[in-house]
């Protein structure tokens, strides 16, 4: 599980069966899928209001989420808002309520299946302020000095090349602009079997780099007051079934992380 | 895709505008057509409103 192509195409493989069924909980792990826990609930353990919730589009929150990477960004009315890893959309609707109709939400996504559900629920809820687009975010199609806030959700971690993100963050965003991000870290090294596994690897938890090292790709991207605003043992109920999950349980971690480009 | 957000995109490999062409538009944006880099010259196809800007040299890497 070197070669970033073969990551990238697993990752996508793993999403577009998502996207299909409905249904995961950070990553498409059978287990979660076969299990009880409903996307709302593991929205709500991840730090989403029942509001929230209702607000979105039927089928626009999967459940793929490992925390809330809008609840403490500043927003405001007529911003320009780019969603890494927009999934089927659910941060990109909350987004899009707050930016109004002045503002703009992109979702970039490289996951077909993903962007063509997003935009059936955007055309559902007749929202007009959110635009999908396939893309790598690693290879942001947006022009740069450009967006007012990027937030992403349990996303980056599944990156091959995560300082390429940070770069292409810090291009996009404008002077002043604000990185918020939900992602999933590791508090000590993941045993190399876990390592290995493409399943763990769509589950964010084999891709996923020391927290230190995940602060620094930030830092080495130029951006600045880089902060740790929250942070958690993973939310998720595998560890209880998996007994993968209960073997690193202890090493992994969500933590909600703000940075600003000065 | 709307029009007005043209300004915004760029090449996601050399980061050039694009220049756009229409194949189908309706109420909500354009649905079907192709945006081409003009640095660059490669052609990336909008499909059901959604443009398809996943980098064309990378993937092959």
């Amino acid at each position: 599980m070197t070669d970033e192509h073969e990551i990238r195409k697993n990752v996508r493989k793993g999403y577009a069966k998502v996207a299909e069924q409905g249904c995961g909980c950070c990553g498409p792990s059978s287990s979660c899928c076969g299990g009880t826990t409903t996307a709302d609930e593991m929205a709500g353990r991840a730090g989403y209001s029942t509001e929230e919730m209702g607000a979105v589009p039927d089928g626009a929150n999967l459940g793929l989420g490992c925390g809330n990477p809008l609840a403490h960004a500043a927003i405001h009315e007529g911003d320009t808002v780019l969603d890494l890893g927009s999934g089927a959309g659910f941060d990109c609707f909350l987004a899009a309520r707050k930016v109004g109709k002045t503002g703009l939400v992109i979702g970039v996504d490289m996951t077909p299946e993903m962007l063509a559900k997003a935009r059936e629920n955007a055309k559902k809820a007749g929202v007009t302020n959110v635009e999908f687009r396939l893309g790598e975010i690693e290879a942001l199609p947006v022009a740069d000095h450009s967006v007012d806030l990027i937030i992403s959700n349990c996303v980056i971690n599944l990156s091959p090349d995560k300082a390429r993100v940070f770069r292409e963050a810090y291009r996009v965003l404008k002077p002043g602009g604000l990185l918020m991000v939900s992602d999933i870290v590791l508090e000590r090294p993941l045993p190399e079997s876990v390592r290995t596994s493409v399943e763990a690897y769509t589950s964010c938890i084999a891709g996923a780099i020391m927290k230190d090292a995940y602060l620094d790709l930030i830092r080495t991207a130029n951006l600045t007051d880089v902060a740790i605003l929250e942070e958690v043992r993973v939310p998720f109920d595998q560890s209880a079934t998996d007994p993968l999950f209960s073997k690193i349980e202890d090493a992994i971690r969500s933590v909600k992380v703000r940075a600003v480009k000065r | 895709m709307k029009r007005s957000l043209l300004d915004i995109l760029c090449c996601p490999v050399c980061k050039g505008d694009l220049a756009l062409d229409v194949l189908k538009e309706d109420e909500t944006g354009i649905i079907e057509g192709t945006l081409t880099c003009t640095r660059c010259s490669v052609a990336y196809p909008i499909s059901d409103g959604i443009p398809d800007l996943l980098p064309r040299t990378e993937s092959h890497h």
